[in-house]
């Protein structure tokens, strides 16, 4: 029983930051409708950033935080301009495939920039965790987990509440109209990437002292946060956080149980699975074709 | 006083040419309705007006401002509200936030934009009771009373309609009308597109006739009703007789 | 160029190339090149006939590569076949994967395609490196033998080559060839527009299964003579990053075209030699290529080439056999039969309780306002939609909720109201993938392109055959379209607002037609909102409004209806001052 909770609770925390790149690719489809195959490596770039800050420059841990955060906005107003504005009357193929060259660039920029070796980053908090009977909640599982809980929290505080949020929704639901009523439709876009960059960012934050921070950081967690957001049902917000956690649960139970070395496969069996079973996800509509 | 003028306007979607040198003006104050079958270009018009579209030829001025080729947020800003075919209420906001967003033109604060949305919906009181559903609840109707409101809170000088009695039942369409005959009671002009000929001659002061892009006949409602090529445009009735008049 | 001169010529390339590679010294360096280059060729060969004519995504052909690669390796080495039954079985069993793989996702929209090859990627990564007893894993295979043909060893490096060679040389005049065959005219089809080339009597999901089966083949083809020239292979090679390359390949040289295919494989394996200086940087540099070729040249280097002097299919010359349509019947029989047809979207009833009959050989149309559920009625006549309730009965027969296809088979053709033409191709391929009912005697290549020809010409558009649709004016786009559908000998055609966007000149052609086709026996139903035209070509009319029949009849008693002289002009109701 402890074992298993446990594990659960590993789970969960790896599931959350799984979450959080879900989040971003939600947000970017629901605006533009464009699939983001780059946004695994917005959570290396927010690893890549705390390390250079914190570790080689030597700033405080917080300075490097919020320095990575206001990085990674402004990369995703770049990435926007340079990867998807150029593309934004054509059709899914080429944005797509746009995307993945943005993947390419971004990997091998860091990897020509910082070498292939990993390297570690110190937790967040110095103290390394409590114990709860039989079970230990490592500190960094706990502020990954909250971490996460306090964006969703916020996010939804920020959709649903402010009048920025209502403006990006407009867009995401009819950018013609949006633009008829003079909401600046292009400003929203350039928001939602920024916006999505920084939780990506933020996510590479936090796992970055769990995995080690390396170039292949970014496509491991962009993988399974895109199979959590279709598990979930595509496009939907509630769906990405639950696809998120049911992957990491699943993936962590599986390496202990069933193998080790398979472990990142049980990611896309469950994936399979959902697409034989239940394509439309847990929370999306049935998938149909408009005439 | 000519409020908008469009002069030799041509707009084309890719290889169709939608608009063919179209002339037409509406004068501050007025209900202007644009009459034709389906791909007359009546449409085209007014994503034109509004900058939805750029036209290819020609020119459009608005307040005597040339305004052809800007994009929807600027020529909202200066005052014209355009009121798309199929209302197009944001599916996932509610009516209340649909309402507010239509503001979105002025810079405003958003007490300021709470008061506008409360005046709309004493305005409509048929949807204050929905202030809190989501657009997608609601009926074909309440969509159309959403959308005008919407288009209301720019608070604009010119008004764009298009097809406001699509798919609603009688009953709703006298009900839409009406409010747009009270709208210009406000001071507000109107460009009305609409298929419906009857109820639109109705409320407007004047209308224009288009086929295939272009300008056939304007006039006043009387004049057009009995113009036997509006007739054939929209019952091919060449034979259909006198009776069928508007009371 | 004409077309018994090409393969020829292409004969001619081959036997020069052959004896170049056999009888020049070349050093190991370039030898290991253009080995390297002519395998991934072939793969890449693969990626033209899956996203280039048919439009779907395939972020697996590394893997494919790899399945073929490893069927080579452990074929010889562990099983001890011969060298060409494994490389046959390497690719079998990729294209075996390809199918499983297209199978149970083409159906879904494309990024669920990207997503479930990028995961059956990682999932063969991952066994590679894992199954260590089949796979001998991280390690790889060393040793792996290359073929004898007879008595003839074709293992040093210049006969390897060869071999290499005559395949990508067979593979290339393959692929080439489908392009204009019926099945890939059919894929690009489904490139270009899907839901028209289901009306048209395609079955789309089976077009795309082959195609996505077909690809994977080549892949494994390519990954099985890769591993004979190499003699060495390990997971690493057949990674996520190697798909990444094989489609950026295919991009760069042009998605549309078999020679396309080759530039880009050629270009790319030579761009690290001359990007050498830029060291560790020159995937960042690949990467940005990727990026600018998505947004500068769309088409890739052949398109662009291509571009500028694009060769329709040729043209049968010869006198021209006048169009057939069925056989005129005046039975006054009833063809088609709609009972308590109903379509909810939700909770709006677009269709609701529609009954209506279409009398053979006669004029029917239906009209209605905006939104008063016509094009509805169509979509479900036509099979896009499934209906809610109701039935459907053609010639006696139930066809309720057959899938398009399938319905264009049993003799219903269309046209659409945004016309939906496959605007890559000309206006003589786009009527030819509509010609002849798939499953009817007399499909031989030659009558159906005959048949295409007499189509455009009975619409009056044979002069136009070769022009690409796209850049012909809309009036004649219809003409296409509506050609593209009798070219299919429907026996009931309906049509969605044809006049709609036409001068007055060209309604009054299309009046024309649609009394000539009416001449011929055929049977239409016509959605129209001009109703001067309504009233010239129609013996019927089925008036809707709310999705439900508020008229039928006459011409004259229809359009002298009150409810319908209501619903057009507007209604003023009683309570009007109130």
């Amino acid at each position: 029983m402890a074992i298993i909770l446990q594990l659960l609770f590993t789970g969960l925390g790896i599931g959350a930051v799984y979450a959080l790149v879900a989040l971003g690719f939600v947000l970017i489809y629901r605006a533009t409708n464009v699939v983001n195959f780059a946004q695994g490596q917005f959570a290396m770039l927010g690893g890549y950033c705390m390390v250079i800050t914190t570790v080689d420059l030597g700033l405080p841990y917080w300075l490097g935080i919020l320095i990575t955060l206001v990085v990674m906005a402004g990369f995703g107003a770049i990435f926007n301009l340079g990867v998807y504005y150029p593309l934004r009357h054509r059709s899914f193929l080429p944005v797509v495939i746009s995307t993945i060259g943005a993947s390419i660039l971004i990997t091998n920029l860091v990897l020509g920039l910082y070498g292939p070796e990993p390297t570690t980053l110190p937790g967040v908090i110095d103290f390394p965790g409590v114990s709860l009977g039989a079970v230990f909640l490592d500190s960094q599982y706990l502020v990954i987990i909250a971490v996460t809980l306090i964006l969703v929290l916020l996010q939804y505080f920020f959709f649903e509440h402010t009048l920025v949020g209502k403006k990006m929704q407009a867009v995401s639901q009819d950018k013609e109209v949006a633009s008829l009523l003079g909401i600046n439709v292009t400003g929203m876009i350039m928001l939602t990437f920024a916006y999505s960059a920084v939780l990506g960012g933020i996510a590479g934050v936090l796992v970055a002292p769990i995995l080690f921070v390396s170039v292949g950081l970014g496509a491991q967690i962009a993988l399974k946060a895109f199979a959590a957001s279709i598990i979930g049902g595509f496009g939907d917000v509630p769906g990405a956080i639950a696809g998120g956690l049911i992957i990491g649960v699943a993936e962590t139970l599986g390496a202990f149980y069933i193998s080790v070395p398979y472990k990142d496969a049980f990611a896309f069996i469950l994936l399979f699975a959902f697409l034989l079973i239940r394509p439309q996800g847990i929370f999306g509509e049935k998938v149909s074709q408009k005439a | 006083m000519k409020l908008l003028e469009l002069s030799e306007v041509s707009a084309a979607y890719g290889a169709v040419q939608a608009l063919r040198g179209l002339d037409l003006v509406v004068g501050e104050g007025e209900i202007v309705t644009l009459l034709g079958a389906n791909g007359a270009g009546k449409s085209t018009t007014l994503r034109s007006i509004s900058g939805l579209l750029t036209p290819n030829a020609g020119e459009i001025r608005f307040a005597g401002q040339v305004i052809s080729g800007l994009h929807p947020e600027k020529v909202v800003r200066l005052g014209i509200a355009h009121v798309p075919e199929g209302r197009r209420v944001f599916p996932g906001l509610s009516v209340r936030e649909n309402i507010m967003l239509g503001a979105s033109n002025r810079r405003i604060a958003r007490a300021e934009m709470a008061r506008d949305t409360a005046e709309m919906f004493a305005l409509f009181p048929d949807i204050a009771r929905f202030a809190d559903t989501l657009g997608w609840m609601l009926s074909g109707g309440q969509q159309q009373m959403v959308a005008l409101a919407r288009g209301l809170m720019a608070r604009p000088r010119l008004l764009l309609l298009d097809e406001p009695s699509l798919g609603l039942a009688p009953l709703i369409v006298q009900q839409v009308f009406r409010i747009i005959a009270r709208i210009r009671e406000t001071g507000t002009t109107v460009l009305l597109v609409e298929q419906n000929a009857r109820i639109a001659l109705s409320v407007a002061d004047r209308g224009y006739v288009l086929e295939t892009g272009r300008l056939v006949v304007s006039g006043k409602p009387d004049a057009l009703w009995n113009n036997e090529e509006v007739r054939a445009a929209y019952l091919g009735g060449k034979r259909l007789s006198e009776e069928q008049k508007p009371a | 160029m004409s077309s018994a001169r090409t393969p020829f010529a292409w004969a001619m390339v081959l036997v020069i190339g052959l004896a170049l590679v056999l009888v020049l010294p070349i050093n190991g360096y370039l030898m290991n090149l253009l080995m390297q280059a002519s395998t991934y060729a072939i793969a890449v060969l693969g990626m033209t006939v899956v996203l280039g004519y048919t439009g779907q995504i395939n972020i697996a052909q590394a893997a494919f590569f790899g399945i073929g690669a490893y069927g080579v390796a452990l074929g010889t080495t562990s099983l001890g076949l011969p060298f060409f039954v494994a490389l046959a079985l390497g690719a079998v069993v990729a294209a075996f994967f390809g199918l499983v793989l297209g199978g149970s996702t083409l159906k879904l929209g494309g990024h669920y395609l990207a997503m479930v090859t990028i995961s059956f990627q990682e999932i063969l990564t991952l066994v590679l490196t894992n199954w260590i007893s089949v796979s001998h894993g991280p390690d790889g295979v060393a040793n792996i033998p290359r073929p004898r043909l007879g008595a003839l060893a074709l293992d040093t490096s210049p006969h390897y080559l060869a071999v290499c060679l005559v395949f990508l040389f067979v593979a290339a005049g393959a692929v080439a060839g489908l392009k204009s065959s019926r099945l890939g005219l059919a894929m690009q089809s489904v490139r270009d527009n899907e839901l028209a080339a289901g009306v048209i009597g395609i079955d789309t999901y089976r077009v795309k299964i082959i195609a996505f089966a077909t690809s994977a083949f080549l892949g494994g083809l390519g990954g099985g003579l890769f591993a004979g020239a190499f003699r060495y292979i390990s997971p690493d090679q057949f990674a996520f990053d190697d798909s990444v390359v094989l489609l950026t390949m295919v991009l760069l040289g042009g998605v549309d075209a078999a020679i396309g295919a080759v530039i880009g494989t050629a270009l790319l394996i030579l761009l690290p030699e001359w990007l050498r200086f830029l060291k560790q940087f020159y995937l960042a540099v690949y990467g940005l290529a990727v990026i600018l070729i998505m947004v500068f040249m769309p088409q890739g280097i052949w398109g662009f080439l291509s571009g500028l002097f694009r060769r329709a299919l040729p043209i049968p010359a010869g006198p021209l056999a006048p169009l057939v349509l069925g056989e005129a019947v005046e039975s006054a029989e009833v063809l088609l039969a709609v009972e308590g047809l109903a379509k909810h979207f939700g909770g709006l009833r677009a269709v609701d309780e529609l009954d209506f009959e279409v009398v053979r050989g006669r004029v029917h149309a239906l009209i209605g306002p905006n939104g008063s559920g016509k094009t509805t009625t169509l979509n479900l006549l036509s099979g896009i939609y499934k209906p809610t309730a109701g039935r459907i009965r053609l010639a006696g027969r139930d066809i309720t909720g057959l899938a398009p296809h399938v319905l264009a088979r049993a003799g219903i053709g269309r046209t659409f109201q945004n016309i939906r033409l496959f605007h890559s191709l000309s206006a003589f391929e786009n009527v030819l993938i509509g010609a002849g009912r798939p499953g009817e005697s007399g499909q031989d290549g030659e009558s159906r392109r005959q048949r295409a020809l007499s189509a455009l010409d009975f619409v009056g558009m044979v002069a136009r055959a070769h022009v690409p649709v796209a850049s012909l004016p809309y009036g004649h786009q219809r003409l296409i379209e509506i050609a593209r559908a009798l070219a299919a000998n429907p026996t009931l055609l309906l049509l969605d607002e044809p006049a709609a966007g036409l001068n007055l000149t060209e309604k009054q052609n299309l009046v024309a037609l649609l009394r000539r086709l009416r001449g011929h026996g055929l049977t239409l139903l016509l959605i129209e909102h001009d109703m001067d035209l309504v009233e010239q070509v129609s013996d019927r009319i089925t008036v809707l409004n709310f999705g439900r029949r508020i008229a039928d009849g006459t011409p004259l008693e229809v359009l002298r209806h009150p409810e319908v002289v209501a619903a057009y002009l507007g209604e003023v109701a009683e309570d009007e001052a109130a």
